[in-house]
Formats: C-alpha cells, sequence, structure tokens
C-alpha cells in the first residue's frame, strides 16, 4: 500500500509564523513524494488543533505523520496520543522542532525558515522508515521491599503497612532494631533507647501485613519501578520476592580499621563509642582494673579527617556521654576535646549548656594524638600552645561511615555510591530520597550520617513518595522502544550483557546468543553501542532510521 | 634454526608420548610445499612435516583456534605454538568468547619475524634457507616491514601472558622455558622440565632489542604519517583500493557473522547516493571505500595486534598493517590497553571509570 504522509505546521501562536515563513515551507515539501496533506495550524496542541489533526488524518486516510512544532519533550506524548485517537499507530509519527531549534535562536527569518524545511524534511525522511510498534500494559505490583530493619526501615514500614501496603523487611542479622538497639538513651529526651526502638519493633511484628527476613541479604535484583524480582537469601535458603518499589534503609557503621590506634585505641581504658554504650549498659562505668574513672576524655572527630566530612552527630552524642558520666559520678572529672561543636537544632544548645553546667570541661583543641602504656595520656594543641593530660579512660566519638559489603548492594541495585561509599540521591535538594533508579529509594543513614529525627523524616517521606506515585490497580506501560538482538549476527560475546543496566539481556546457551527480556529492557541503547558485531537494534532508533535524519539533516 | 625446530619437535613429541596433551596445533606444510596449514594432529609423521616456526604467516593462528573453539570448550587438551601476535589475536577472541581457551596450552617464542607471504609462493625453498639463517639475527632486513617494527615479539617484563613462552634471543641457540601461567607449568613439569632461573642474559638482550624495534617502529609510523593523518591523504592512501575486503577477511581480530559494510543498513536508495553526489560533486563506486577502512579502524584499534595478515593480503600493496599500527598505538595508549596481554584484562569497551566523562567536560 502507498504512503500517504501528512506533515502539520504549528504557528504556535506568534512564536513560530513570526519567524519561519510558512509559504516558503509549503513550497519546499510539496513534492516530496508520497505527501498527501500539508496542514497548518494556529495551536496544533489545542483542543481545537488536535481535533484538525483528527480530521485530517481520517479524511485523506494518512497512514505517516510529520509535525513540525515545538521541542518533543513539551507535546510529543500530545501528538502521539492524539494519533491513537484517530486510528493510527502513534510510532508512525515523528515530530520536527522548529520552534526551540529555529523560530526561537534564530534572528534572521530567511535562515529560520531554511532551518526550519531542513529539518522538517529530515523528520519527513525519518518517518518514511518508522515501524510501527505495539503497546502492552502490565500490571503495577504495590508490594515494598525495605532493605535494612533499623529505626528507618521500620519507620518506612510502618507507615506503608499502616496504609494497608504489603511490605517485606530484608535485615541481615538475627534480630531488627540496628544500632539504635545498642544505646541507652536518645539525646536530648534523654529516653530510653531500648523501650523506643522495641515499641517499633513489636507494631511491626503485629503488622500482619509486613513479613520480616532476617538474617537475610538480597541477591539480585531485576526489573523497574511498579515490577522489580529480587532474590534473597535466607542463611542458604533462597527466595523470590516480587514487589513494585524497593527502600534502602542500610544504615551506618562507626568509623573503625587500623587509623584508630592514632587515636589511641588498643591502650588500655581506650574505648569507642559502642562499647561505652555496652559499659554503660552494664549499669557501672568501671575501667580495667574495675574501679570507677576519676577522669574521662571524651574525643570528638574521631575519623573526620580520613572520612572527609563531619558526621554532624557525634557532638552530640558525645555530650550524652557525658550525661552519662555524671549521672552515675557527679564528682568524676569529664573533658571533651573538640575540634568545634556542631549543634544545629533548636534543642541542642541548651543540652550543651545545661550538660557544661554540670561541670563538664570543653576544650577546642587543633590537634590530639592519644599515648600511654599502661594510663592513656592525651597530647594535643590549643591555641594557647602544646598541652598533656593523663585520664583513667578514654571514650572515643567516631564518625559515621558506610556499612561494609554496602558495595556489593550498590551493584546488585544498580545505584550510584558517593566517594566515601553512601548512595547518591537523585538531587541534593529537589530529590533527596530518590535515587538514579527510578523507584528504589534511599532513606536514613544509607544516604549519609543523620540523627534518628532526621531518619525518621526521611522514612516518612519516602512512604509518602511510594503511597502517592505507586497506586494499587495502576497499570505500567513497559517501553515497546526495546533493544532486539538478531539471532544471525550475535557473536555470543556477551559485551551486551555486561553493559546491561537493567538485566535485561541473558544468554541463550543452547544458540550461544544474547536475547532481551522485552519487559526489563528501558530502550536506553547501550548495548547497541556497545555491541562490536552491530547485531542489536534499538527499536525506534534503528540504523536506518537515524540515517535517514541524519543525510537530510546535513545535506 | 634446523636444529631448533627439530629441538622443539621432540618437545612436542615428548607432550604427546607422556599424555601431557592429547594433540597438537600446528603449522604443516602443503603438499606443494609453498605455504602452510593450521593442522590438528597427534600422528609422529604429520609432526614431522610441521613446522612450530614457519617462515609465513598464512592463516593467523588466532583464526585457528577460534574456528575450533569458538562453540565452546575441547574435551581433550591441546597444545599450540604461535608467534607473539597470533597469541595475542587469541587471546583478545578469547575476550569475546570467540574462542575457549581451558584445554589450550598456548605457547609462544622469541619471533624473529615472517616473510612476505607474496615472496615466499613465489621461492618457497630460497625464503625457507633465508628464513633458516634469521634465528640469531633479530634485524634482519628479510622480514616484512610490519616485522620490523614490531617491539613485542618476546614476552620481557610482562609483555604478554601465554601458557608458556620460548626464550631464544641472547641464547646461542639454547631454550629457555618460560611458564607464565599455571598451565604453563603444569605443562612444563609434564614433560620433567623446569622452568629457567636465570634469565639475566636474555632479559638484558632482549630489552636492548625492544629499545631498537620500539625506534624503528616510531621512525616508520612517523615517515607514513602524512599519508594518513586527515580525510584528504587518507583517501588518497586509499583510492587505489579495489573493495575486496580481503583485509578484513584475513584479519584475526575481525569476528562479526556479517560485516556491518556487506549489510541491508549500507545500501541505499539511488536518491540517498544523488544527495551524496550532490554534495561533493561525484561519488565513487563502489562507494564508501574510506568509511570501510575507518569502520574498520574503529572496530580493530584497540584490539590491533598488529600481527600484519592485511598487508600481507592486499592485492594493491596499501600499507594496511601500518596505517593501523598508528591508530592503534594512540588509541591503546589512551585506554592503557596492551591487546592480548592478558585473559584477565577487560576490554575498555566493556569498563565504566567516572574519571572518563572528566575528559569531556567543558
Amino acid at each position: 500500500m502507498e504512503d500517504k504522509i501528512g506533515i502539520f505546521l504549528c504557528e504556535c501562536g506568534p512564536n513560530i509564523a513570526e519567524k519561519v515563513d510558512f509559504d516558503k515551507v509549503k513550497e519546499a515539501i510539496k513534492n516530496l513524494k508520497s505527501v498527501k496533506f500539508i496542514g497548518q495550524h494556529k495551536l496544533l496542541c489545542s483542543d481545537d488543533g488536535k481535533k484538525y489533526i483528527v480530521n485530517a488524518i481520517k479524511e485523506h486516510g494518512l497512514t505517516r505523520l510529520v509535525i513540525a512544532a515545538c521541542s518533543p519533550k513539551q507535546h510529543e506524548l500530545t501528538f502521539m496520543k492524539v494519533c491513537e485517537e484517530a486510528g493510527l499507530n502513534p510510532y508512525l509519527f515523528q515530530m520536527a522542532n522548529i520552534r526551540e531549534h529555529c523560530a526561537w535562536i534564530i534572528e534572521d527569518k530567511k535562515e529560520a525558515t531554511e532551518k526550519a524545511i531542513q529539518y522538517i524534511k529530515s523528520a519527513y525522511r525519518r518517518v518514511r522508515y518508522h515501524e510501527p510498534l505495539e503497546k502492552k500494559e502490565i500490571e503495577a505490583n504495590p508490594d515494598v521491599l525495605v532493605i535494612g530493619g533499623g529505626i528507618t526501615g521500620l519507620e518506612v514500614s510502618l507507615a506503608l503497612a499502616q496504609s494497608n501496603r504489603k511490605v517485606y523487611i530484608v535485615e541481615k542479622s538475627s534480630e531488627l532494631g540496628g544500632k539504635l538497639k545498642e544505646f541507652n538513651k536518645i539525646f536530648t529526651s534523654m529516653r530510653d533507647a531500648k523501650s523506643f526502638v522495641e515499641d517499633k519493633i513489636k507494631l511491626v511484628e503485629q503488622e500482619k501485613q509486613i513479613e520480616v527476613l532476617k538474617e537475610s541479604e538480597v541477591e539480585e535484583v531485576l526489573g523497574y519501578f511498579g515490577n522489580f524480582i529480587v532474590k534473597v537469601k535466607t542463611q542458604s535458603k533462597e527466595s523470590e520476592l516480587k514487589v513494585g518499589a524497593i527502600v534502602v534503609a542500610t544504615g551506618y557503621e562507626l568509623f573503625d580499621g587500623d587509623s584508630l590506634a592514632h587515636y589511641g585505641y588498643g591502650i588500655d581504658d581506650v574505648y569507642t563509642a559502642l562499647e561505652f554504650e555496652r559499659m554503660v549498659k552494664t549499669g557501672k562505668i568501671l575501667t580495667k582494673k574495675g574501679e570507677p574513672p576519676k577522669s574521662v576524655a571524651i574525643i570528638h572527630c574521631v575519623g573526620r579527617k580520613e572520612c572527609g566530612y563531619c558526621s554532624g552527630v557525634c557532638c552530640m552524642y558525645s555530650i550524652k556521654f557525658a550525661r552519662y558520666i555524671k549521672e552515675k559520678m557527679k564528682d568524676a572529672e569529664v573533658i571533651e576535646f573538640h575540634r568545634g561543636l556542631t549543634l544545629p537544632d533548636k534543642n541542642y544548645e541548651k543540652f550543651y549548656k545545661d550538660t557544661k553546667a554540670l561541670g563538664v570541661n570543653y576544650i577546642y583543641v587543633k590537634d590530639l594524638l592519644i599515648e600511654g602504656n599502661t594510663k592513656p595520656i592525651i597530647k594535643y594543641k590549643t591555641e594557647e600552645g602544646q598541652f598533656e593530660k593523663q585520664v583513667d579512660m578514654v571514650v572515643l566519638a567516631q564518625a559515621m561511615v558506610p556499612p561494609k559489603g554496602i558495595d556489593k548492594l550498590a551493584k546488585t541495585l544498580r545505584i550510584a555510591q558517593d566517594k566515601s561509599g553512601f548512595f547518591i540521591e537523585e538531587h541534593p535538594k529537589l530529590a533527596p530520597i530518590s535515587t538514579s533508579k527510578e523507584g528504589v529509594f534511599i532513606a536514613g543513614c544509607a544516604q549519609g550520617p543523620k540523627n534518628i529525627k532526621e531518619s525518621i523524616v526521611q522514612a516518612g517521606a519516602v512512604a509518602g513518595r511510594i503511597l502517592s506515585s505507586l497506586v494499587p490497580g495502576k497499570k505500567l506501560e513497559p517501553e515497546v522502544r526495546v533493544s532486539q538482538i538478531s539471532e544471525s549476527l550475535c557473536i555470543g560475546c556477551q559485551t551486551c550483557i555486561k553493559v546491561c543496566n537493567y538485566g535485561a539481556i541473558y544468554f541463550d546457551e543452547a544458540k550461544r546468543v544474547s536475547r532481551v527480556n522485552e519487559v526489563l529492557c528501558r530502550g536506553c541503547g547501550n548495548c547497541v553501542a556497545s555491541c562490536p558485531s552491530s547485531a542489536i537494534q534499538l527499536k525506534h532508533f534503528t540504523d536506518r532510521e537515524i540515517h535517514e535524519e541524519i543525510v537530510e539533516a546535513t545535506r | 634454526m634446523n636444529k631448533l625446530i627439530s629441538d622443539i619437535r621432540e618437545l612436542l613429541k615428548k607432550a604427546l608420548d607422556n599424555k601431557v596433551i592429547d594433540a597438537l596445533l600446528l603449522p604443516v606444510k602443503v603438499p606443494a610445499g609453498d605455504s602452510y596449514s593450521w593442522v590438528i594432529l597427534k600422528d609422529d609423521k604429520l609432526l614431522e612435516k610441521a613446522s612450530p616456526i614457519p617462515p609465513v604467516i598464512s592463516v593467523q593462528g588466532a583464526r585457528a583456534i577460534s574456528s575450533l573453539t569458538r562453540r565452546g570448550k575441547l574435551d581433550f587438551k591441546i597444545a599450540t605454538f604461535m608467534r607473539p601476535c597470533e597469541a595475542r589475536a587469541t587471546i583478545e577472541l578469547a575476550k569475546l568468547a570467540q574462542a575457549d581457551l581451558d584445554d589450550v596450552v598456548l605457547i609462544t617464542f622469541d619471533c624473529p619475524g615472517a616473510i612476505e607471504l607474496k615472496k615466499y609462493t613465489e621461492k618457497p625453498e630460497e625464503v625457507e634457507k633465508e628464513f633458516s639463517e634469521l634465528m640469531g639475527n633479530w634485524e634482519s632486513d628479510v622480514i616484512r616491514t610490519i616485522c620490523k617494527m614490531c617491539d613485542k615479539f618476546t614476552c620481557v617484563d610482562d609483555g604478554f601472558a601465554t601458557d608458556l613462552h620460548i626464550g631464544l634471543i641472547g641464547l646461542n641457540g639454547k631454550m629457555a622455558f618460560i611458564p607464565r601461567t599455571e598451565k604453563g607449568k603444569k605443562f612444563l613439569s609434564g614433560l620433567g622440565l623446569k622452568s629457567e632461573e636465570n634469565l639475566n642474559d636474555w632479559e638484558k638482550k632482549s630489552r636492548e632489542l625492544i629499545e631498537k624495534k620500539r625506534n624503528k617502529r616510531k621512525e616508520l609510523q612517523n615517515k607514513l604519517k602524512p599519508q594518513v593523518v586527515g580525510l584528504d591523504a587518507l583517501s588518497k592512501t586509499f583510492a587505489k583500493c579495489i573493495n575486496c575486503r580481503i583485509c578484513r577477511s584475513v584479519c584475526p581480530i575481525c569476528y562479526c557473522r556479517q560485516c556491518y559494510f556487506d549489510s541491508e543498513k549500507l545500501k541505499f536508495t539511488p536518491d540517498d547516493y544523488l544527495i551524496r553526489a550532490e554534495k561533493s560533486g561525484g561519488i565513487k563506486f563502489l562507494p564508501d571505500t574510506l568509511l570501510f577502512h575507518l569502520g574498520r579502524m574503529t572496530h580493530m584499534a584497540l584490539s590491533c595486534v598488529s600481527c600484519g595478515t592485511c598487508e600481507d593480503a592486499c592485492p594493491m600493496d596499501i600499507k594496511v598493517a601500518q596505517i593501523f599500527s598508528i591508530v592503534g598505538d594512540n588509541v591503546q595508549k589512551l585506554f592503557e590497553y596492551v591487546p592480548g596481554r592478558k585473559l584477565d584484562e577487560p576490554l575498555p569497551l566493556t569498563v565504566y571509570k567516572e574519571e572518563e566523562f572528566k575528559e569531556l567536560e567543558v
């Protein structure tokens, strides 16, 4: 059947009409092969304009369409819908951007007109090689996977479950509650941490919509927003979860490793923050010899230089540590060696001042080293000079760092990490809880150091985002512009599998060729570009289509 | 040379007898006596006709290995003796899953170079004689230009890691066994042989030679540059190409099932050609000659091992391999990549490095 191509010119009010001579355009394109209709309208995206297109398609039996108007980013979808309304496959249409690329940027009307003609001819030449693509619909899965059962993970899960969402929590350790469970009290309320977190755990355990998988790790993630398939390993058993969204709430660890020795770790009575919390939990603060310490030094900023960032919470928990000591031993000497206090919250300043009033000494140091054989000696430099202080006990306030094994999860989820290893948010201000991968969210310390309040706020934000964007019953339209691998051209080198970001390509061992899973493919074109034997084509962006467009554009 | 070759044959026979391997893949002289073919053999009589170091590269060894193992592992063990450039191409193909080396012992040797195919087929006996005098003369004038400018003829200083390398340079006809992988070590111990411990002479002389040849490479490339830098110069150089595509057919790295340039994608409608003719004032038929060579350059630049088979085969005497060596060296340097150096060194195309984006930042 011979093609009947329609070309529609949009004036876009005065936007295009003032700069592009439509008569000249029509003259230039009227003799193009198969062009059966040339239309012009004041505003094609208006209701009247859309009707005009639909009528023209029906009346002239048009089989392919070029619309010369604005950027496809603005109205490509609009016009695709118009095609559908007229019974034309929406992929048999191509847009020519004669507004942003011509009218708006070229002063000279003659020049703008010439460029517009070239663009329209390019689109015309391309559209002749378009093939109709059929849309598919699949059901979106409203269930959610939460990775990490710390306070952030618990909070997200509860918020989602209370809105009747099925939630799976995958927790690496054998119990829920995360780091918070190891604390005694929470600043600034000095409320009991254990009861705080255990209340949450109880709620989670009572919630029928939440399924907890302890001692479990995510092994593989395939799919995309609305349709993830997740392989989870529980001890040695593997199971498969189907969810629509994934929340990464993997938390943090405290700065550790060889560098701690620089801060005196290894000397008797030098403790890490968590060791100290555990000691406090026993109800007694005692030195190795079993005596109550007369003097305790709390060292701030342990690991800050090494990590290259301020964790923002160590100052506050250090002040909390001073409270622990003063509560038990009113007369003990407590010195906090800090490098400038970080107290950004409306309640923090008061918490600090109240603690100081208990007799806690705050010393601003420029440099610090801890030595000693039997007892720790702190050698420090202030603006006044060099000093030394021997104490009975030292507590190190370490920075927060990403947990070990997080790199593997980043690879599995295909989301990016920053230099220190925390996951990168999509945008630091505008999209702080989403990632570069649609449907994968980050909350709490997975994104970077945070206190409990900030983590809970983020948990709520993530839950809200999921509830509003992943609605039960919503249909997903998988991309139809997907990759196609030619069985006869594929050499089986599997380069495409290595570069696919969506796990959408698998290897057919029997035929020794790669194959595309069309539901998972997002049409990014990575595989097309990297295929060494040109065996892959992206539908709607085939070599032929692009070539034909370029031929005319560079004519 | 003859003594050396019979020593190697002896060694390979022992490998068969001791059942260290099940068969050998070696170049064997064709009945007419004017070329060599790769033959898989275990028979003593055939082994007598095999030459582990033939004077020419007829079929590039990598292609032989690839056609043998492309569809999967062998279920028997073989050893093969190859020039370094052939072995390196083999390793490149293995990275692309076009060869499976699990059951193959890849043996290389210090390569004295090869002689032009055309010269050999005209007077095979004379050339054989010339070639047999080569061993010991590492800077001969008889060998192909691409061999004269080859700086990867020996594996000193981690040049390339085949299973077993046999050092010959500076050893007065003696062989130094240098295993580079576990497989190589196993092969050697299966023969009751030990790896050479004192490699000082070999290393020293090899480094000297590499330095000389590297300079030669630069010198010849610089001489060639005016003919190939820029589109005009390239067009002129490739103008005499008759589009026979033989360079592609003999290239060990050209792995595509169907060449893009033979595909429907490059067959255009008449008006397409007319547009092009209109633009440049005329269009040559067959079209796309230069595009073909540029396309091959882009495809091959990272993996090109400068084996010279393309140049050897070109009926129009275009210096294809020398031109490719310039492109290859530059592109490989850019990615700090040496084709065929190691099997587990990934192809740059599959490696994502964030800092590479910075090079593109404005």
